[in-house]
């Protein structure tokens, strides 16, 4: 009997096991439950997919962009523009738009707690607001800027994180969501993802200053070298063009004329290894989040990439794929010592630790030194003087540095058109970047967009 | 505030203290397992005549041997490994020889079987010489184990008291399923009180009929099985009263089994015929097998459908045990064996894989407490393994489980509809849970058999939930507990088996409705629906029922009375 006793440990060692898998189910019950209880299917959510018990959204002036009446239904703001304009923000209805508000917040919003559950009395619950740090005007000034183009306008305060204004389109209309069947999905190709948090973008010469911020960092006497432009350079037996016959250029003035002649040497002075390294510092190939949303990673992949490929990299082409948020947090870094704010949507004015003095603000990710961010933010202002100012481009009249880029997508499509930078004035710390798809050559659309919003934004 | 406020507010207070009640009780139960139990001292003595060095005999089977393992451990080159067992039964004590080299001999008489042992009675292995003396002999102080508490610990609740606490828990439950969102009505406390009659019909006839002492392994049955009817009531009314048939039949086969195992010797000459007969039924069902979910594990008698592999289990765990002398032989085990292998070939010729993989462990459990053979087990895991490949090459809809596994919310409309339907509901549930009869999770398909943890989680909280499967956990550990305390191996390794299907088949249950484990569509033990599954688990707690020697221990104590006043 003794044996038998000894070999009956397999029992518990069976029954341990099943304790162990039961503790590791409480695990994620406890720690999932929010997002297991999200889904458009639970009945205990049914009317308005949810939303029938949910609070209110507003935006930083006060403005409700949604909220539910008194018959249970979801009404979302009176503007279709703004509504429009607003939907990945917000989101609609569904849970289609994964990192719209309405998505990752609804259990807040519903006023849910795995202590209580969903099965309170109606008498009993209790809802929440929500505050976002969006203004509604701004992002519709970008919205209607954008026009039928395909696209994207983020600005947000580097100082802060807040994000002020925030626009993607394709959309569509929350309150009236259309019907996407398989005859007109391809009308609807791209309306679920939010261009500005989860879409990523062929950069062009908006990674020069990824280029430019390497060199700085790798070539001690970068400053005082010279480069001949005449049109375009063979390196590693394929051509890389310029847009002009630039001629002689210092490191400084190849930035200011954003010419791929010098940046595609500097690339392939660089090197795989040294210009990978500073694109991941500063941010490539990282995953981002915004208060817990999950931003799609900028990528900046060099792996068997020949020396010609390589010369393309440095110039934003190639595999580059930069995401509109990431590119503003980049801008901002530039400006804030080297150091991107994280971002926020959700106004946080009422955390417990913003209450007790402590501020939150300013906590981000080292991209770059602070002597690199200097020099880098040398190169956008004297870009932005020498080029954006004489094209007239003004951002509700304040001092800004920025840079343009016009990404090559392929043959038979228009380029790509990018504008990103940041304001300098204290009252205004704005980091932003829009992107236009098929935009077209020079700034002119995607800097539009990016002078409306921050009109919209500084003239109220 | 108005008064529907304070209704609301008085529903969720009640909700918040069902979970606490629901702990209670089954703290109870356990509370009750571990108490009045006789204290640690050996039976009987063993004197070595040579030395006079005395050996205590602690258990009613006991192995002598070379063997450092035995119970009876004899340092003499002269005797076997495993030479005889010195075994208990209610006539006195024997002796066995179990194929020992030089013989056992009593009182110099060569055994030729078991052979009645005496007190003064000698006992010769090898060259050491036993007498045989009474168990006051021995003084020293034996260490008692863990798990049970201390004699003169105060009683534990007394089993009428524990069944009124259970049934205030279903009346509650009752009472909460009358004033659903959707429904009121007064069905509910219908069905309670049926289920209540029944259940204290079954509790009278144990302790005034049968004489049991004890009831809390029965209680904790009853707590469980009670719980999963009440919640069937506002899924499906006809359910709940199939449901309910079918425990009052668990109780009667549990009441029966019980008394049919009473005696280890009879067990084994039963053993071929039951063998036989679970054959016959798993033969039956692949001949008359009706597809249901999948698999084919249905047969149809005149309306009613039964599972026949549930009962087969029963079954498996009667074959697999035996006492400590048959236990050795070859032909025992070899049998076992082979009708391991039929059962988990039927059962995947079937269709039924989950059943088949229960089976197949719990073989593993038998196997490994009947040989200890570590090499054994490993070899069979491969070889199921090796099968289990095979199995997901030809059985496409397998390997789809698997497929979904670790990433239900990718195919929350498809191929993982099940769990993540109980992994939401299981979310909304909360704490208190959303009340009896007001979940969403049983509108889905099966949710009242393999997703029942949801279920339960959603409907009662996720407090009562776990607390089921911690209550699987401890009859586990109670089962082992008495491993050393009952009459015979055959309880011992039934009772631990019977637990450890359980506790398997919880795991598969609970895991693979929230995605642990891929599903497999197995029931949870008593909470499930299913008639069939129902009454085997009555049948299975049968023998951990029957380990523990207090079952039958009332009996005992009227003979040894009757033996003393007629000397």
């Amino acid at each position: 009997m003794k044996r038998i006793l000894t070999r009956s440990s397999l029992v518990l060692i069976v029954s341990l096991a099943f304790f162990a898998g039961l503790l590791l189910l409480m695990f994620r019950v406890v720690t999932q439950n929010g997002s297991w209880v999200q889904q458009a299917y639970n009945g205990h959510m049914a009317s308005s997919n949810g939303l029938a018990q949910a609070g209110s959204i507003t935006d930083r002036d006060g403005t409700v962009l949604a909220y539910t009446d008194e018959n249970g239904e979801r009404v979302y703001h009176a503007d279709t523009d703004t509504r429009t304009a607003l939907l990945h923000v917000v989101g609609d209805n569904s849970l289609n738009i994964s990192t719209a508000i309405q998505s990752n917040y609804r259990t807040e919003l519903t006023g849910y707690s795995f202590l209580l559950g969903l099965g309170l009395p109606n008498s009993l619950r209790t809802n929440n607001n929500v505050t976002l740090t969006v203004s509604a005007a701004a992002s519709r000034a970008a919205y209607v800027a954008l026009g039928s183009h395909d696209g994207a306008c983020v600005i947000y305060n580097y100082k802060t994180g807040e994000i002020l204004c925030s626009t993607s389109t394709p959309g569509y209309d929350p309150q009236y969501p259309p019907e996407i069947t398989e005859e007109n999905e391809q009308e609807y190709d791209g309306v679920y993802l939010d261009n500005v948090m989860s879409a990523s973008f062929t950069p062009g010469s908006t990674f020069k200053i990824i280029t430019a911020a390497s060199a700085i960092e790798n070539i001690p006497d970068i400053y005082t070298r010279t480069y001949t432009c005449t049109g375009e350079i063979e390196i590693g037996g394929s051509k890389i063009t310029c847009e002009e016959n630039h001629g002689t250029l210092s490191f400084e003035e190849a930035f200011t004329h954003s010419c791929n002649t010098a940046f595609a040497q500097i690339a392939v002075e660089l090197g795989a290894n040294k210009l990978t390294a500073t694109a991941e510092e500063l941010g490539f190939n990282k995953r981002f989040d915004v208060g817990g949303i999950q931003m799609i990673e900028s990528s900046f992949e060099l792996k068997g990439a020949d020396e010609n490929q390589l010369a393309w990299s440095g110039i934003g082409q190639y595999n580059d794929l930069a995401n509109p948020l990431h590119m503003a947090m980049l801008c901002g870094s530039v400006v804030n010592d080297g150091v991107a704010t994280d971002p926020v949507i959700v106004s946080d004015t009422g955390n417990i630790l913003r209450r007790f003095g402590i501020s939150l603000d300013g906590i981000g990710t080292k991209m770059l030194s602070a002597e690199t961010s200097v020099k880098v933010g040398d190169l956008m202002r004297s870009a932005a003087n020498y080029y954006y100012n004489a094209r007239g481009v003004n951002l509700a009249g304040l001092d800004f540095c920025a840079k343009t880029g016009t990404a090559e997508v392929g043959e038979d499509k228009e380029p790509t058109a990018w504008f990103v930078g940041y304001t300098e004035d204290s009252d205004h710390p704005y980091a932003f970047a829009a992107v236009v798809v098929e935009g077209g050559y020079g700034i002119d659309t995607s800097a539009s967009v990016v002078e409306a919003a921050m009109a919209a934004l500084v003239y109220g | 505030m108005s008064f529907q406020v304070f209704l609301d507010i008085a529903v969720v207070v009640l909700r918040f203290l069902l979970p606490v009640y629901a702990i209670v009780i089954i703290y109870q139960c356990f509370a009750s397992m571990r108490r009045h139990r006789r204290p640690e001292k050996p039976l009987v003595t063993l004197e070595i005549k040579s030395t006079g060095q005395k050996l205590p005999v602690l258990f009613w089977e006991n192995s002598i041997g070379r063997s450092r393992g035995s119970d009876i451990s004899v340092a003499d080159m002269t005797v076997s490994r495993d030479h005889c067992v010195l075994l208990r039964r209610t006539e006195g004590w024997f002796v066995s020889d179990i194929g020992s080299k030089g013989g056992t001999y009593v009182n110099g008489q060569r055994c030729d079987g078991r052979t009645r042992v005496l007190i003064d009675d000698e006992i010769t292995v090898g060259s050491t010489t036993f007498v045989l003396k009474r168990g006051e002999e021995f003084n020293e102080r034996i260490r008692p184990s863990w798990f049970f508490t201390k004699a003169s610990n105060k009683g534990s609740l007394q089993p009428y008291k524990l069944m009124i606490l259970i049934t205030f828990f279903h009346l509650f439950m009752a009472v909460e399923a009358c004033f659903t969102n959707e429904v009121q009505d007064f069905v509910p406390l219908q069905v309670f009180v049926i289920m209540e009659v029944a259940v204290w019909v079954f509790f009278l006839l144990s302790s005034h009929v049968f004489n049991r002492v004890n009831f809390e392994l029965e209680a904790l049955a009853v707590f469980l099985s009670g719980l999963g009817v009440m919640l069937l009531v506002r899924q499906e009314l006809r359910s709940a009263y199939v449901q309910l048939i079918a425990m009052a039949l668990g109780m009667a086969l549990f009441s029966f089994l019980v008394k049919f195992i009473e005696n280890p010797d009879r067990v084994n000459s039963w053993r071929m015929a039951i063998m036989i007969g679970a054959v016959g039924l798993l033969a039956i069902n692949i001949v008359f097998g009706r597809v249901q979910y999948g698999a084919a594990n249905w047969i149809s008698i005149g309306g009613i459908t039964i599972q026949p592999s549930e009962f087969v289990k029963v079954a498996f765990i009667f074959v697999g045990a035996a006492a400590l002398d048959k236990l050795q032989t070859k032909r025992n085990f070899f049998e076992f064996i082979v009708f391991s292998a039929i059962c988990v070939g039927a059962l995947a010729l079937m269709g039924d894989f989950g059943t088949a993989l229960i089976f197949f462990a719990t073989f593993l459990l038998i196997a490994f407490m009947r040989s200890g053979d570590f090499k054994t087990v490993i070899l069979a895991v491969v070889a199921a393994v090796f099968a289990g490949t095979i199995v997901l090459k030809f059985k496409p809809y397998v390997a789809d489980r698997f497929s979904a596994w670790g990433h239900v919310w990718e195919h929350a409309q498809d191929t993982a509809y099940q769990q993540a339907r109980v992994l939401t509901y299981t979310a909304s549930g909360g704490l208190p849970g959303v009340g009896v009869g007001n979940g969403y999770l049983k509108y889905i398909a099966a949710s009242e058999s393999d997703l029942v943890f949801g279920l339960v989680a959603e409907e009662m909280g996720v407090i009562v939930a776990f607390a089921l499967a911690f209550a699987v956990v401890a009859l586990a550990f109670y089962s082992r507990a008495v491993t050393t305390r009952s009459r015979s191996s055959f309880y011992s390794i039934s009772a631990c088996c019977a637990a450890g299907l359980m506790v398997i088949q919880s795991a598969l249950n609970i895991f693979g409705a929230t995605d642990i484990l891929p599903l497999t569509g197995v029931t949870l033990p008593f909470v499930s629906a299913g008639g069939s599954s129902m009454i085997a688990c009555w049948g299975l707690i049968a023998f951990i029922k029957a380990a523990d020697e207090r079952t039958y221990a009332a009996k005992r104590h009227r003979r040894l009375r009757d033996e003393e006043v007629s000397r």
